[in-house]
């Protein structure tokens, strides 16, 4: 009832304010131009100015670093290695690792790659944290968004956080009966191992019973529907859009342009 | 073993204020009910008693532990608790593996859990369920189990949160039927209930419970005699109590022998006019 069933994060700020679309756009956005710059230090600079700010400016922040701390950048370090090692480009070589060659232009290619996965993956962790799902969705289908097509996001999006909340209050009914869970790591583990299957059939039954739900609703009706909840969308997300398509083909532009 | 509750104040890390000033003492072997709405606060103060909440403010005391300074775990061998829905309890392959979890993790010897063991299984009626996987049980038997899987640890001190919800009648009276059998071994038994009839039969003591606060506390018949006051929380005394009282019975009457004999007493009373 009270637990969190997805990333987001309630807080009052500019970003939680604006239209879902412009976020999605802007998410988009932030990853296309750091795919297709032609400038070497465009990802970079992306977090360091767009992304990192707009966490502050979202008053996301702490659960935003939690979460590229913990995910992030392990992801991409791991990627930075194997990048670096395996990728044969360039005769710079820098260092040897037994038949490995490790060159000045692989280093730099791949941390230019681990950096463009940061973007898009802390991109898109900013975008789950300022955005409620549910409000993204019925906004995607006001627009046109097939309401199946919604349904299957949000069911993906949720069922995480759902095990997740599950998996601790079987814990604590665990802790309830002397397991002691400051205890070690592997005992720990042990225990959790049986629920694997309940958790995953019971997320598995609860999909279908609210498929059953919303089909008790007219969730395949072919009427258009109205909604409850109006989802506001000022001139200014409309500016931030077309500011934003615009960026995007302008750096897709310089991609292209002979030069 | 008793329970000390010392102006017991806790507030949910959403800013809600769920216990608002409760003290307590509960002696040992006693049997107590707990009554009131729903969010009246009930289960947020039954989990303090093994500690799955820390009180924001005051104390809480099983025995001689003070909650705050033993951990969940240490507190198991003291207070065993139900939860409201079996399917939070119950994660083991089979009903055998899930009753002997509790007491193997009390670390008692092999042949005492082997003993505990049976000795629920036999309590509830599930001997012959052993080998059985407790999500292919009926939610009747599921509530079982975890009854069983709590009565196995042999705690001083039982909590039951809403154990006849939703169960049939013939559950009900097995449920009875565990709590007089712990009533009998001098366990203190806590039993959070919407159903009042459950609650008048089985309970000699009833608190009422109100938006984080104690409303009324005492013996079950006098407490159940005050429809206004238990009205604050929306509990209705049993449909015998209140006809009792419609029929001008002098005593608060709890069950139907109890309204039996008055009855035949008034009828008594008149015709020996
Ligand atoms: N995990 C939680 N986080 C925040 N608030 C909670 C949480 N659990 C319960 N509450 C709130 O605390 C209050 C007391 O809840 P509690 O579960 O103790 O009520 P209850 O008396 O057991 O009710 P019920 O009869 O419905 O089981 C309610 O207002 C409830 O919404
Ligand atoms: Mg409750």
């Amino acid at each position: 009832m009270h637990e969190r069933l997805s990333f987001y994060v309630k807080r009052n700020s500019v970003i939680h304010d604006l239209n879902p679309l412009t976020k999605v756009i802007l998410t988009l956005a932030l990853i296309l131009i750091a795919f297709t710059s032609p400038w070497y230090w465009t990802p970079h600079l992306l977090v360091l100015v767009a992304i990192i700010p707009l966490s502050f400016i979202g008053k996301v922040a702490p659960e935003f670093f939690r979460t590229a701390i913990r995910i992030i950048l392990p992801a991409a370090g791991f990627l930075f290695l194997m990048q670096a090692f395996f990728q044969p480009v360039g005769d710079t070589v820098i260092f040897k690792f037994y038949f490995l060659d490790v060159t000045q232009e692989s280093l730099m290619f791949a941390f230019r790659n681990a950096t463009r996965v940061i973007v898009m993956v802390s991109a898109f962790t900013f975008m789950l944290l300022t955005t409620h799902p549910s409000e993204l969705m019925s906004d995607l289908t006001r627009r046109g968004l097939p309401g199946q097509f919604a349904y299957v996001i949000i069911s993906t999006l949720q069922i995480l956080p759902q095990m997740q909340a599950k998996a601790q209050t079987i814990i604590s009914a665990q802790r309830s009966r002397g397991l002691d869970t400051e205890s070690s790591f592997l005992k720990r583990m042990g225990s959790l191992s049986p629920l694997i299957g309940p958790l995953v059939f019971g997320s598995l039954a609860e999909v279908e019973e609210r498929a059953i739900a919303i089909e008790a609703r007219g969730f395949t009706s072919k009427k258009v529907k109205t909604s409850l909840h109006e989802i506001p969308d000022h001139s200014s997300d409309k500016i931030i859009r077309w500011g934003l398509v615009i960026l995007v083909i302008l750096s897709i532009a310089l991609n292209l342009w002979p030069s | 073993m008793k329970i000390e509750i010392n102006n017991l104040r806790f507030t949910y890390p959403t800013g809600l204020e769920a216990l608002r000033g409760i003290s307590l003492t509960i002696e040992a072997g006693e049997q107590v009910a707990i009554v009131g709405q729903n969010g009246a606060g009930k289960t947020t103060l039954v989990r303090h008693f093994n500690g799955l909440l820390q009180p924001t403010v005051g104390s809480v005391l099983i025995g001689d532990w003070d909650t705050k300074k033993y951990s969940v775990a240490k507190l198991a061998s003291r207070v065993g608790y139900v939860f409201q829905n079996p399917d939070e309890q119950l994660f083991s392959k089979d009903v055998g593996t899930e009753v002997r979890f509790g007491p193997r993790n009390l670390g008692y010897s092999k042949e005492k859990i082997d003993e505990l063991v049976t000795r629920a299984l036999a309590l509830t009626e599930l001997s012959n369920k052993t080998e059985t996987n407790p999500y292919d049980l009926s939610p009747t038997w599921r509530k079982m189990v975890a009854l069983a899987s709590v009565i196995a640890m042999d705690t001083p001190i039982v909590i039951f949160d809403e154990p006849t919800t939703g169960q049939d009648a013939v559950n009900v009276a097995r449920i009875a039927h565990v709590i007089a059998k712990l009533r009998r071994e001098g366990k203190t038994v806590v039993t959070i209930t919407h159903d009042i009839d459950f609650c008048a039969e089985n309970f000699e003591r009833v608190i009422a419970l109100a938006s984080g606060q104690v409303l009324l506390d005492g013996p079950a018949r006098e407490i159940l005699g005050q429809e206004e006051i238990l009205a604050q929380t929306y509990v209705d005394p049993p449909q015998l109590t209140r006809l009792g009282k419609k029929l001008g019975f002098k005593e608060t009457v709890r069950s139907q022998e109890e309204f039996l004999n008055s009855l035949k007493n008034s009828i008594d009373a008149s015709q020996s006019k």
